[in-house]
Protein backbone atom coordinates (compact mmCIF):
# COMPACT_ATOMS: atom_id res chain seq x y z
CA UNK A 1 0.00 0.00 0.00
CA UNK A 2 1.15 3.16 -0.61
CA UNK A 3 1.17 6.51 1.23
CA UNK A 4 0.77 8.84 -2.06
CA UNK A 5 -3.01 8.65 -2.58
CA UNK A 6 -3.84 8.50 1.02
CA UNK A 7 -1.59 11.35 1.27
CA UNK A 8 -3.27 13.65 -1.52
CA UNK A 9 -6.71 12.45 -0.35
CA UNK A 10 -5.77 14.34 3.00
CA UNK A 11 -4.19 17.76 1.49
CA UNK A 12 -7.56 18.32 -0.80
CA UNK A 13 -9.52 17.68 2.47
CA UNK A 14 -6.91 19.93 4.16
CA UNK A 15 -6.71 22.57 1.17
CA UNK A 16 -10.81 22.72 1.14
CA UNK A 17 -10.79 23.25 4.93
CA UNK A 18 -12.10 26.68 6.28
CA UNK A 19 -8.92 27.44 8.04
CA UNK A 20 -7.40 27.94 4.79
CA UNK A 21 -9.42 31.07 4.16
CA UNK A 22 -6.84 32.74 6.71
CA UNK A 23 -3.83 31.08 5.46
CA UNK A 24 -4.19 32.26 1.83
CA UNK A 25 -4.76 35.62 2.20
CA UNK A 26 -1.84 35.61 4.84
CA UNK A 27 0.85 33.83 2.68
CA UNK A 28 -0.19 36.10 -0.33
CA UNK A 29 0.07 39.55 1.97
CA UNK A 30 3.07 38.23 3.01
CA UNK A 31 4.68 36.67 0.26
CA UNK A 32 3.61 38.67 -2.65
CA UNK A 33 4.14 41.62 -0.97
CA UNK A 34 7.40 41.57 0.63
CA UNK A 35 8.03 40.55 -3.03
CA UNK A 36 6.54 43.65 -4.54
CA UNK A 37 8.38 46.24 -1.88
CA UNK A 38 11.95 44.09 -1.42
CA UNK A 39 12.21 44.32 -5.34
CA UNK A 40 11.50 48.09 -5.80
CA UNK A 41 14.94 49.36 -7.08
CA UNK A 42 14.66 52.59 -4.88
CA UNK A 43 14.31 50.36 -1.65
CA UNK A 44 16.74 50.89 1.14
CA UNK A 45 16.98 48.23 4.01
CA UNK A 46 18.43 48.56 6.87
CA UNK A 47 22.18 46.81 8.21
CA UNK A 48 23.76 47.85 5.31
CA UNK A 49 22.08 44.73 3.28
CA UNK A 50 22.35 45.54 -0.31
CA UNK A 51 19.80 44.10 -2.63
CA UNK A 52 21.16 43.49 -6.47
CA UNK A 53 19.52 40.66 -7.90
CA UNK A 54 16.08 38.56 -7.70
CA UNK A 55 18.04 35.75 -5.66
CA UNK A 56 18.86 38.51 -3.31
CA UNK A 57 14.90 39.44 -3.32
CA UNK A 58 14.04 36.31 -2.55
CA UNK A 59 16.35 35.36 0.07
CA UNK A 60 15.16 38.74 1.86
CA UNK A 61 11.63 38.13 1.83
CA UNK A 62 12.07 34.31 3.29
CA UNK A 63 12.26 37.12 6.75
CA UNK A 64 8.57 36.67 5.53
CA UNK A 65 7.89 33.32 4.75
CA UNK A 66 8.90 32.03 7.94
CA UNK A 67 6.97 34.19 9.50
CA UNK A 68 3.45 33.39 7.46
CA UNK A 69 4.46 29.88 5.88
CA UNK A 70 5.33 28.34 9.04
CA UNK A 71 2.35 29.16 10.84
CA UNK A 72 0.46 28.28 8.26
CA UNK A 73 2.05 24.90 8.56
CA UNK A 74 1.01 24.77 12.43
CA UNK A 75 -2.45 25.46 11.76
CA UNK A 76 -2.81 23.42 9.24
CA UNK A 77 -1.02 20.58 11.12
CA UNK A 78 -2.61 21.26 14.73
CA UNK A 79 -5.56 18.96 14.60
CA UNK A 80 -3.91 16.54 12.15
CA UNK A 81 -4.39 13.57 15.02
CA UNK A 82 -5.84 15.17 18.18
CA UNK A 83 -9.22 15.75 15.97
CA UNK A 84 -9.56 12.20 14.95
CA UNK A 85 -8.85 11.30 18.42
CA UNK A 86 -11.31 13.25 20.22
CA UNK A 87 -13.92 12.65 17.57
CA UNK A 88 -13.13 9.02 17.43
CA UNK A 89 -12.83 9.00 14.10
CA UNK A 90 -8.68 7.71 14.77
CA UNK A 91 -10.36 4.21 16.50
CA UNK A 92 -11.69 3.34 12.90
CA UNK A 93 -8.39 4.44 10.39
CA UNK A 94 -6.68 2.58 12.74
CA UNK A 95 -9.03 -0.82 12.43
CA UNK A 96 -7.67 -0.36 8.59
CA UNK A 97 -5.34 -2.62 7.25
CA UNK A 98 -2.66 -0.28 6.51
CA UNK A 99 0.75 -0.25 7.88
CA UNK A 100 0.73 2.60 10.89
CA UNK A 101 4.39 3.16 9.52
CA UNK A 102 2.39 3.94 5.80
CA UNK A 103 -0.29 5.80 7.23
CA UNK A 104 2.33 8.32 9.24
CA UNK A 105 4.06 8.78 6.14
CA UNK A 106 0.38 9.84 4.23
CA UNK A 107 -0.34 12.10 7.56
CA UNK A 108 2.73 13.68 7.26
CA UNK A 109 2.61 13.84 3.04
CA UNK A 110 -1.06 15.33 3.23
CA UNK A 111 -0.16 18.12 5.29
CA UNK A 112 2.92 19.25 4.44
CA UNK A 113 1.33 19.23 0.85
CA UNK A 114 -1.32 21.32 1.66
CA UNK A 115 0.90 24.14 3.02
CA UNK A 116 3.99 23.81 0.66
CA UNK A 117 1.67 24.10 -2.45
CA UNK A 118 0.31 27.18 -1.72
CA UNK A 119 3.39 28.59 -0.87
CA UNK A 120 5.32 27.01 -3.84
CA UNK A 121 2.15 28.67 -6.22
CA UNK A 122 2.42 32.32 -4.25
CA UNK A 123 6.97 32.19 -4.52
CA UNK A 124 5.87 31.43 -8.48
CA UNK A 125 3.87 34.47 -8.52
CA UNK A 126 6.21 36.59 -6.96
CA UNK A 127 8.82 35.50 -9.30
CA UNK A 128 6.95 37.00 -11.89
CA UNK A 129 6.38 40.51 -9.80
CA UNK A 130 10.21 40.15 -9.46
CA UNK A 131 10.63 39.82 -12.99
CA UNK A 132 8.66 42.36 -13.91
CA UNK A 133 10.49 44.82 -11.36
CA UNK A 134 14.45 43.70 -11.06
CA UNK A 135 13.93 42.26 -14.89
CA UNK A 136 15.86 39.57 -13.43
CA UNK A 137 15.34 35.79 -12.74
CA UNK A 138 16.95 33.91 -9.95
CA UNK A 139 19.25 31.13 -11.67
CA UNK A 140 17.98 27.36 -11.81
CA UNK A 141 20.49 26.34 -9.36
CA UNK A 142 19.26 28.82 -7.27
CA UNK A 143 15.47 28.44 -7.59
CA UNK A 144 16.05 24.74 -6.56
CA UNK A 145 17.76 25.55 -3.53
CA UNK A 146 15.48 27.74 -2.61
CA UNK A 147 12.78 25.32 -3.26
CA UNK A 148 15.04 22.57 -1.36
CA UNK A 149 14.62 25.03 1.63
CA UNK A 150 11.13 25.94 1.69
CA UNK A 151 10.01 22.64 1.29
CA UNK A 152 11.97 21.43 4.04
CA UNK A 153 11.34 23.86 6.64
CA UNK A 154 7.48 23.19 6.33
CA UNK A 155 8.25 19.53 6.36
CA UNK A 156 10.35 20.53 9.95
CA UNK A 157 6.98 22.56 11.04
CA UNK A 158 4.73 19.78 9.96
CA UNK A 159 6.08 17.27 11.54
CA UNK A 160 6.70 18.80 14.77
CA UNK A 161 3.01 19.64 14.87
CA UNK A 162 1.91 16.09 13.81
CA UNK A 163 4.00 15.06 17.08
CA UNK A 164 2.63 17.56 19.04
CA UNK A 165 -0.90 16.66 17.53
CA UNK A 166 -0.02 12.94 18.59
CA UNK A 167 0.97 13.95 21.85
CA UNK A 168 -1.78 16.05 22.92
CA UNK A 169 -5.20 15.11 24.64
CA UNK A 170 -6.99 17.90 23.42
CA UNK A 171 -6.93 20.66 20.46
CA UNK A 172 -5.80 23.40 22.74
CA UNK A 173 -2.88 21.40 24.28
CA UNK A 174 -2.01 21.06 20.58
CA UNK A 175 -1.98 24.21 19.14
CA UNK A 176 -0.40 25.88 22.59
CA UNK A 177 2.69 23.27 21.31
CA UNK A 178 2.70 24.21 18.04
CA UNK A 179 2.45 27.89 18.94
CA UNK A 180 4.86 27.84 21.88
CA UNK A 181 7.63 26.20 19.75
CA UNK A 182 7.20 28.02 16.69
CA UNK A 183 7.65 31.48 18.88
CA UNK A 184 10.33 29.86 20.45
CA UNK A 185 12.08 29.37 17.07
CA UNK A 186 11.04 32.27 14.79
CA UNK A 187 10.82 34.75 18.13
CA UNK A 188 12.71 33.97 20.67
CA UNK A 189 15.55 32.55 18.93
CA UNK A 190 17.36 35.32 19.10
CA UNK A 191 17.20 36.29 22.57
CA UNK A 192 18.21 32.69 23.31
CA UNK A 193 21.34 33.37 21.03
CA UNK A 194 21.98 36.68 22.95
CA UNK A 195 21.88 34.68 26.31
CA UNK A 196 23.95 32.12 25.16
CA UNK A 197 26.44 34.58 23.56
CA UNK A 198 26.71 35.88 27.10
CA UNK A 199 26.96 32.99 28.61
CA UNK A 200 30.20 31.86 26.90
CA UNK A 201 32.05 35.47 27.21
CA UNK A 202 30.92 37.03 23.76
CA UNK A 203 29.60 40.27 24.55
CA UNK A 204 26.52 41.45 22.56
CA UNK A 205 26.73 44.95 22.48
CA UNK A 206 27.98 44.62 18.36
CA UNK A 207 25.88 41.33 17.09
CA UNK A 208 27.89 42.40 13.93
CA UNK A 209 31.40 40.87 15.72
CA UNK A 210 33.19 38.21 14.36
CA UNK A 211 32.74 36.11 17.52
CA UNK A 212 29.00 37.06 17.91
CA UNK A 213 28.18 35.97 14.08
CA UNK A 214 30.06 32.75 14.93
CA UNK A 215 27.99 31.93 17.81
CA UNK A 216 24.72 33.08 15.87
CA UNK A 217 25.59 30.85 12.92
CA UNK A 218 26.20 28.26 15.76
CA UNK A 219 22.63 28.40 17.09
CA UNK A 220 20.99 28.18 14.01
CA UNK A 221 22.07 24.89 13.35
CA UNK A 222 19.41 23.90 16.06
CA UNK A 223 16.76 26.31 15.07
CA UNK A 224 14.47 25.04 11.87
CA UNK A 225 14.72 28.72 10.62
CA UNK A 226 18.13 29.11 11.38
CA UNK A 227 19.14 25.91 9.21
CA UNK A 228 16.60 27.40 6.72
CA UNK A 229 18.73 30.10 6.22
CA UNK A 230 21.89 28.46 6.29
CA UNK A 231 20.73 26.49 3.43
CA UNK A 232 19.95 29.49 1.43
CA UNK A 233 22.93 31.78 2.15
CA UNK A 234 24.84 28.64 0.44
CA UNK A 235 24.37 30.54 -3.27
CA UNK A 236 25.56 33.61 -1.54
CA UNK A 237 29.22 34.66 -2.51
CA UNK A 238 28.43 38.19 -0.19
CA UNK A 239 27.33 35.74 2.96
CA UNK A 240 29.88 33.72 4.90
CA UNK A 241 29.23 33.10 8.34
CA UNK A 242 32.28 30.52 8.80
CA UNK A 243 29.78 27.15 9.00
CA UNK A 244 31.25 24.48 6.79
CA UNK A 245 28.33 23.33 4.23
CA UNK A 246 28.86 19.66 5.99
CA UNK A 247 27.88 20.86 9.31
CA UNK A 248 24.64 22.47 7.99
CA UNK A 249 23.47 19.37 5.57
CA UNK A 250 23.69 17.07 9.01
CA UNK A 251 22.15 19.81 10.59
CA UNK A 252 19.31 19.46 7.89
CA UNK A 253 19.62 15.60 7.60
CA UNK A 254 18.99 15.56 11.45
CA UNK A 255 15.84 17.91 10.78
CA UNK A 256 14.69 15.60 9.00
CA UNK A 257 14.76 12.61 10.38
CA UNK A 258 14.35 13.14 13.85
CA UNK A 259 10.75 14.47 13.56
CA UNK A 260 9.78 12.44 11.27
CA UNK A 261 10.99 8.96 13.09
CA UNK A 262 9.29 10.36 16.16
CA UNK A 263 6.34 10.91 14.44
CA UNK A 264 6.05 7.37 12.66
CA UNK A 265 7.06 5.86 16.02
CA UNK A 266 4.61 8.04 17.38
CA UNK A 267 1.29 6.61 15.24
CA UNK A 268 3.07 3.14 15.33
CA UNK A 269 2.74 2.77 19.47
CA UNK A 270 -0.69 5.27 19.53
CA UNK A 271 -3.79 4.23 21.74
CA UNK A 272 -6.56 5.95 20.42
CA UNK B 1 -19.82 -24.62 13.73
CA UNK B 2 -16.38 -23.69 12.96
CA UNK B 3 -14.48 -21.53 14.81
CA UNK B 4 -13.39 -17.96 13.47
CA UNK B 5 -11.68 -16.43 16.28
CA UNK B 6 -10.15 -17.66 19.25
CA UNK B 7 -9.11 -15.95 22.51
CA UNK B 8 -7.01 -17.67 25.13
CA UNK B 9 -5.78 -15.92 28.12
CA UNK B 10 -6.18 -12.41 26.29
CA UNK B 11 -4.91 -9.62 28.72
CA UNK B 12 -4.90 -5.92 28.71
CA UNK B 13 -4.05 -3.28 30.69
CA UNK B 14 -4.15 0.70 30.19
CA UNK B 15 -1.68 3.35 31.08
CA UNK B 16 -2.90 5.33 33.46
CA UNK B 17 -0.77 8.47 34.91
CA UNK B 18 1.06 8.11 38.28
CA UNK B 19 1.79 11.73 38.41
CA UNK B 20 5.18 12.25 40.82
CA UNK B 21 6.82 15.50 41.34
CA UNK B 22 9.93 13.83 40.29
CA UNK B 23 8.54 11.72 37.60
CA UNK B 24 5.67 13.95 35.82
CA UNK B 25 5.92 11.13 33.17
CA UNK B 26 5.68 8.01 35.16
CA UNK B 27 2.64 5.62 34.63
CA UNK B 28 1.05 2.41 36.06
CA UNK B 29 -1.57 -0.29 35.33
CA UNK B 30 -4.89 1.02 35.37
CA UNK B 31 -8.06 -1.36 34.29
CA UNK B 32 -8.32 -3.16 31.65
CA UNK B 33 -9.52 -6.61 30.79
CA UNK B 34 -8.01 -10.06 32.55
CA UNK B 35 -7.52 -13.56 31.18
CA UNK B 36 -10.13 -13.71 28.53
CA UNK B 37 -10.95 -17.15 26.85
CA UNK B 38 -13.60 -16.44 23.78
CA UNK B 39 -14.25 -18.94 20.82
CA UNK B 40 -16.12 -16.83 18.15
CA UNK B 41 -17.81 -18.66 15.38
CA UNK B 42 -18.76 -18.24 11.94
CA UNK B 43 -22.64 -16.93 11.42
CA UNK B 44 -22.98 -16.27 15.83
CA UNK B 45 -23.92 -13.17 17.16
CA UNK B 46 -22.42 -12.64 20.31
CA UNK B 47 -23.53 -9.90 22.96
CA UNK B 48 -20.85 -8.43 25.42
CA UNK B 49 -22.72 -7.09 28.14
CA UNK B 50 -21.86 -5.53 31.32
CA UNK B 51 -22.14 -2.19 33.43
CA UNK B 52 -19.75 0.64 32.41
CA UNK B 53 -15.78 0.40 32.77
CA UNK B 54 -16.98 -3.77 32.41
CA UNK B 55 -14.21 -3.83 29.61
CA UNK B 56 -16.48 -4.27 27.45
CA UNK B 57 -15.00 -1.71 24.99
CA UNK B 58 -11.45 -2.76 25.91
CA UNK B 59 -11.72 -6.59 24.68
CA UNK B 60 -13.39 -5.12 21.50
CA UNK B 61 -10.39 -2.74 20.59
CA UNK B 62 -8.37 -5.47 21.22
CA UNK B 63 -10.70 -7.92 19.24
CA UNK B 64 -9.91 -5.18 16.70
CA UNK B 65 -6.02 -5.14 16.52
CA UNK B 66 -5.53 -1.64 18.16
CA UNK B 67 -3.86 -3.10 21.21
CA UNK B 68 -1.08 -4.96 20.80
CA UNK B 69 -2.07 -8.32 23.20
CA UNK B 70 -1.11 -12.01 22.83
CA UNK B 71 -3.66 -14.87 22.98
CA UNK B 72 -5.30 -14.67 19.92
CA UNK B 73 -4.78 -17.16 17.00
CA UNK B 74 -4.58 -14.87 14.34
CA UNK B 75 -2.14 -11.41 14.39
CA UNK B 76 -3.37 -8.11 14.43
CA UNK B 77 -2.55 -7.57 10.54
CA UNK B 78 -4.87 -10.40 9.83
CA UNK B 79 -7.52 -9.56 11.81
CA UNK B 80 -7.52 -6.06 10.91
CA UNK B 81 -8.46 -7.05 7.25
CA UNK B 82 -11.12 -9.77 8.63
CA UNK B 83 -12.92 -7.03 11.20
CA UNK B 84 -14.59 -4.37 10.29
CA UNK B 85 -15.12 -2.48 13.82
CA UNK B 86 -17.55 0.29 14.36
CA UNK B 87 -16.61 1.83 17.68
CA UNK B 88 -19.18 3.57 20.38
CA UNK B 89 -20.22 7.04 19.33
CA UNK B 90 -17.97 8.52 16.81
CA UNK B 91 -18.25 12.50 16.21
CA UNK B 92 -17.81 12.91 12.69
CA UNK B 93 -17.35 16.48 11.76
CA UNK B 94 -16.17 19.03 9.56
CA UNK B 95 -16.30 20.77 5.82
CA UNK B 96 -15.97 17.44 4.56
CA UNK B 97 -18.89 15.21 2.90
CA UNK B 98 -19.98 11.64 3.74
CA UNK B 99 -18.52 10.24 0.62
CA UNK B 100 -15.31 11.99 0.76
CA UNK B 101 -14.98 10.62 4.76
CA UNK B 102 -15.78 7.09 2.93
CA UNK B 103 -13.18 7.56 0.80
CA UNK B 104 -10.44 8.30 2.83
CA UNK B 105 -11.24 5.58 4.89
CA UNK B 106 -11.55 3.02 1.75
CA UNK B 107 -7.95 4.45 0.58
CA UNK B 108 -6.68 2.77 3.99
CA UNK B 109 -7.35 -0.89 1.96
CA UNK B 110 -6.00 -2.90 -0.47
CA UNK B 111 -9.29 -4.12 -1.67
CA UNK B 112 -11.79 -2.79 -3.57
CA UNK B 113 -14.26 -0.78 -2.00
CA UNK B 114 -18.04 -0.61 -3.71
CA UNK B 115 -18.56 3.06 -1.63
CA UNK B 116 -22.04 3.80 -3.64
CA UNK B 117 -23.63 0.04 -2.66
CA UNK B 118 -22.15 0.35 0.86
CA UNK B 119 -24.07 3.88 1.29
CA UNK B 120 -26.57 2.39 0.19
CA UNK B 121 -27.03 -0.76 1.99
CA UNK B 122 -26.56 2.12 5.25
CA UNK B 123 -29.32 4.28 4.11
CA UNK B 124 -27.17 7.39 3.56
CA UNK B 125 -27.72 7.65 -0.43
CA UNK B 126 -29.53 11.25 0.72
CA UNK B 127 -26.83 12.51 2.67
CA UNK B 128 -23.66 11.15 0.91
CA UNK B 129 -23.16 14.72 -0.58
CA UNK B 130 -24.08 16.44 3.09
CA UNK B 131 -21.22 17.94 5.13
CA UNK B 132 -20.07 16.14 8.43
CA UNK B 133 -21.07 18.62 10.39
CA UNK B 134 -24.85 18.33 9.30
CA UNK B 135 -25.05 14.98 10.28
CA UNK B 136 -27.46 14.07 13.03
CA UNK B 137 -25.95 11.19 15.53
CA UNK B 138 -28.11 8.68 13.91
CA UNK B 139 -26.17 9.75 10.58
CA UNK B 140 -23.17 9.44 11.99
CA UNK B 141 -23.67 5.78 13.61
CA UNK B 142 -24.76 4.64 9.97
CA UNK B 143 -21.34 5.97 8.72
CA UNK B 144 -19.61 4.23 11.45
CA UNK B 145 -21.17 1.32 10.33
CA UNK B 146 -20.30 1.97 6.16
CA UNK B 147 -17.01 1.76 6.73
CA UNK B 148 -17.83 -1.31 9.24
CA UNK B 149 -19.11 -3.29 6.36
CA UNK B 150 -15.80 -2.28 4.09
CA UNK B 151 -13.96 -5.01 2.37
CA UNK B 152 -16.49 -7.62 3.35
CA UNK B 153 -15.44 -8.59 6.89
CA UNK B 154 -15.58 -12.32 7.71
CA UNK B 155 -16.46 -10.90 11.61
CA UNK B 156 -18.33 -7.31 12.87
CA UNK B 157 -17.19 -5.92 16.22
CA UNK B 158 -19.51 -2.98 17.27
CA UNK B 159 -19.09 -1.03 20.21
CA UNK B 160 -23.30 0.27 21.26
CA UNK B 161 -24.15 0.56 17.95
CA UNK B 162 -28.03 0.98 18.93
CA UNK B 163 -26.82 4.41 20.88
CA UNK B 164 -28.44 6.97 19.00
CA UNK B 165 -30.59 5.61 16.49
CA UNK B 166 -34.06 5.74 16.31
CA UNK B 167 -37.01 2.57 16.95
CA UNK B 168 -37.23 1.88 13.05
CA UNK B 169 -33.06 1.91 12.07
CA UNK B 170 -32.78 0.21 15.49
CA UNK B 171 -35.14 -2.68 13.71
CA UNK B 172 -33.05 -2.15 10.40
CA UNK B 173 -30.34 -2.46 12.02
CA UNK B 174 -31.36 -5.77 13.67
CA UNK B 175 -32.24 -7.42 10.27
CA UNK B 176 -29.53 -6.53 8.43
CA UNK B 177 -26.88 -7.47 11.33
CA UNK B 178 -29.55 -11.26 11.61
CA UNK B 179 -28.97 -11.16 6.78
CA UNK B 180 -24.91 -10.72 7.74
CA UNK B 181 -25.21 -13.63 10.33
CA UNK B 182 -26.78 -15.82 8.15
CA UNK B 183 -24.37 -15.45 5.11
CA UNK B 184 -21.76 -16.73 7.82
CA UNK B 185 -20.25 -13.09 9.39
CA UNK B 186 -19.59 -13.66 13.04
CA UNK B 187 -20.82 -10.45 15.18
CA UNK B 188 -19.74 -9.32 18.29
CA UNK B 189 -22.10 -6.20 19.63
CA UNK B 190 -22.02 -4.76 22.80
CA UNK B 191 -24.66 -3.15 25.41
CA UNK B 192 -25.38 -2.54 29.03
CA UNK B 193 -28.58 -3.47 28.64
CA UNK B 194 -29.82 -7.33 27.93
CA UNK B 195 -33.32 -6.43 26.18
CA UNK B 196 -31.35 -4.16 23.30
CA UNK B 197 -29.93 -7.77 22.34
CA UNK B 198 -32.11 -10.25 23.98
CA UNK B 199 -34.06 -10.41 20.18
CA UNK B 200 -30.46 -10.43 18.12
CA UNK B 201 -28.27 -12.39 19.91
CA UNK B 202 -27.36 -16.35 20.14
CA UNK B 203 -24.96 -15.97 22.64
CA UNK B 204 -24.14 -13.39 25.44
CA UNK B 205 -20.85 -12.87 27.34
CA UNK B 206 -20.88 -11.22 30.85
CA UNK B 207 -18.05 -8.90 31.58
CA UNK B 208 -17.57 -7.29 34.99
CA UNK B 209 -14.22 -5.62 36.14
CA UNK B 210 -12.15 -6.90 33.06
CA UNK B 211 -13.20 -10.64 34.06
CA UNK B 212 -15.42 -12.96 31.74
CA UNK B 213 -17.80 -14.25 34.37
CA UNK B 214 -20.13 -16.75 32.17
CA UNK B 215 -21.03 -17.39 28.30
CA UNK B 216 -23.47 -19.19 26.24
CA UNK B 217 -26.89 -18.27 25.13
CA UNK B 218 -29.22 -15.79 27.28
CA UNK B 219 -31.13 -18.75 28.47
CA UNK B 220 -28.21 -20.95 29.39
CA UNK B 221 -26.91 -17.71 31.03
CA UNK B 222 -30.01 -17.18 33.34
CA UNK B 223 -30.70 -21.18 34.05
CA UNK B 224 -26.94 -21.17 35.03
CA UNK B 225 -27.38 -18.57 37.50
CA UNK B 226 -30.50 -19.06 38.58
CA UNK B 227 -32.29 -16.49 36.94
CA UNK B 228 -35.67 -15.40 36.03
CA UNK B 229 -36.30 -15.56 32.32
CA UNK B 230 -36.97 -11.34 31.99
CA UNK B 231 -33.48 -10.75 34.33
CA UNK B 232 -31.26 -8.30 33.70
CA UNK B 233 -27.47 -7.31 33.63
CA UNK B 234 -27.77 -6.32 37.12
CA UNK B 235 -29.25 -9.38 38.27
CA UNK B 236 -26.96 -11.44 36.41
CA UNK B 237 -23.62 -9.38 38.00
CA UNK B 238 -25.30 -9.65 41.04
CA UNK B 239 -26.16 -13.56 40.62
CA UNK B 240 -22.59 -14.40 39.22
CA UNK B 241 -20.81 -12.28 42.55
CA UNK B 242 -22.91 -13.41 45.18
CA UNK B 243 -24.39 -10.09 45.88
CA UNK B 244 -27.86 -9.46 46.91
CA UNK B 245 -29.44 -6.94 44.32
CA UNK B 246 -31.22 -5.00 47.09
CA UNK B 247 -27.92 -3.96 48.67
CA UNK B 248 -25.92 -3.26 46.05
CA UNK B 249 -25.80 0.78 45.56
CA UNK B 250 -23.48 2.92 42.74
CA UNK B 251 -20.34 1.70 43.91
CA UNK B 252 -20.25 -1.14 41.59
CA UNK B 253 -16.38 -1.35 42.33
CA UNK B 254 -16.84 -2.69 45.67
CA UNK B 255 -14.18 -5.45 46.42
CA UNK B 256 -16.36 -7.70 47.37
CA UNK B 257 -17.94 -7.78 44.13
CA UNK B 258 -14.80 -8.48 42.32
CA UNK B 259 -15.80 -12.62 41.43
CA UNK B 260 -13.44 -15.13 41.15
CA UNK B 261 -9.69 -13.72 39.91
CA UNK B 262 -7.99 -10.84 41.73
CA UNK B 263 -6.62 -7.89 39.35
CA UNK B 264 -4.13 -6.56 41.38
CA UNK B 265 -2.52 -3.24 41.61
CA UNK B 266 -6.21 -2.25 39.92
CA UNK B 267 -6.88 1.62 39.97
CA UNK B 268 -9.59 2.14 42.23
Amino acid sequence: MNAIPLGLHIMKERLTAGRMMVIWPLLAMFILFSSWGLSDPKVNLPSSIVIDSAYDVMFVSTAFIIFSATLGAVLISFDGVSRDRLSGVLEIKLSQPIKRSIYAKALLFGHWSAIFLPVMILNLISLLIIWYRLDDLPSIEEFFIYTLGTGLLLLWYTSIQLLASSWAKDLGSSIAIGLGLWMVFTLLWLVLTTVVAGISGVGVDDLNSTDYIRIDAIMDLFSPNGVYHHLLEMPLDDVNRGMHPAYISLAAILWSIIPVYLFTNRIERIYP
Amino acid sequence: METLLSLSDVSWRHKVRDFSTWKPWAQRDGSGIYSIDLEIKYGTIIGLIGPNGAGKSTLMRAICGLYDCEGFDKSCEDRRTQIGYMPEQVRWEGRTTVRHALESIAMMREDEVDIQSIIQTVGLSSKSEELLDNLSQGMRQRLSLACALFGNPKMLVMDEPLNGLDPLAQRAFSNLLKNLAKKGVAIVISSHQVTDLESLVDEVALLHHGQLLIEGTLNKVRKDLDLEQDSGIVEMICSATGVDPEEISLELSRDNMLPFKNLGGEEE
